[in-house]
């Protein structure tokens, strides 16, 4: 094999090995040591440029709506179990299960309302355009996912209709 | 005009050896050929002569393998582009790991704040 296509082979193995190098371990000490001091809201704080006056408002509000949230999500886990205890060995929705699937889903839109709430609340807190921001933000997150599963299945079922 | 005188029959006696000698310069300078040279010639003679210059090609056609070879063997060379490839991969390793560490704070608030069920 010819002497310079061996050096340039193994200069360049050189070089990926140094660039590769010295990418993984750049990252695993970034996130190290960027990982050691995060809290809950410590995302908010440097994605909007908040103060330290406006996290603590936040903060509060945060901490305001944690109970509520949490109370939130026990009743729901509640109304799922019961939805489960109803639909338990059955082949079709009863009517137990019908109404526990109704309170369920009521529960739900009952907890995204306080959600959305407590994040106007956030917002509110904020300066006017990282206010906008971190609302349309948070709707895209929470919200967003439901709308990409509801449009893509209403754009399969519209191809379905329209194949002979 | 006057005619050269007879020529004498060359012998010991008559051979005249003196370098100056006007009428031996004369018959020398008569005598000498001068050849006419084929056309071309001169740009021929140069074209030779760059050709002896320039190094001879290898057989395998790896010059500029060989040339890359060299270039990357000098220390300097070897030096800076080592340095270059640690710290574009480290400027790019902090960029992704502080992408992947807001992804990560992201991921945690929204946990607080969103439960799954309601995503």
């Amino acid at each position: 094999m010819n002497r310079s296509l061996v050096i340039l082979l193994g200069a360049l193995i050189l070089c990926a090995a140094l660039f590769g190098g010295s990418y993984a371990i750049s990252r695993r000490v970034c996130q190290n040591c960027m990982a050691k001091s995060v809290s809950d809201l410590d995302w908010l704080q440097q994605e909007f440029n908040l103060n330290d006056a406006e996290l603590a408002r936040i903060q509060k509000l945060h901490e305001g709506y944690l109970p509520k949230c949490a109370d939130m999500c026990a009743k729901i886990a509640a109304k799922k179990s019961e939805l489960e205890t109803a639909l338990n060995g059955s082949t079709n929705i009863n009517p137990l299960a019908q109404q526990k699937l109704t309170e369920l889903a009521a529960l739900r839109a009952q907890c995204q309302a306080q959600m959305l709430q407590h994040f106007t609340e956030v917002s509110q807190t904020m300066p006017p355009d990282q206010g906008r921001r971190y609302l349309a933000e948070m709707q895209r997150l929470t919200l967003g996912l439901h709308e990409q599963t509801e449009s893509s299945m209403s754009g399969s079922m519209d191809h379905e209709h329209h194949q002979p | 005009m006057e005619s050269p005188p007879p020529l004498k029959p060359m012998n010991q006696e008559n051979i005249n050896l003196d370098p100056n000698d006007a009428r031996l310069g004369t018959l020398l300078r008569a005598s000498r050929v001068s050849p006419t040279l084929p056309p071309r010639f001169q740009e021929g003679v140069w074209r030779r002569i760059e050709e002896a210059d320039a190094p001879a090609p290898s057989n395998g056609g790896f010059t500029w393998l060989d040339a890359l070879a060299a270039l990357v063997l000098r220390p300097r060379f070897a030096l800076a582009t080592a340095t270059v490839l640690i710290v574009a991969g480290a400027l790019l390793g902090v960029r992704e790991g502080s992408q992947m560490v807001k992804q990560d704070a992201q991921a945690r608030y929204l946990a607080t704040v969103a439960p799954h069920s309601l995503r």
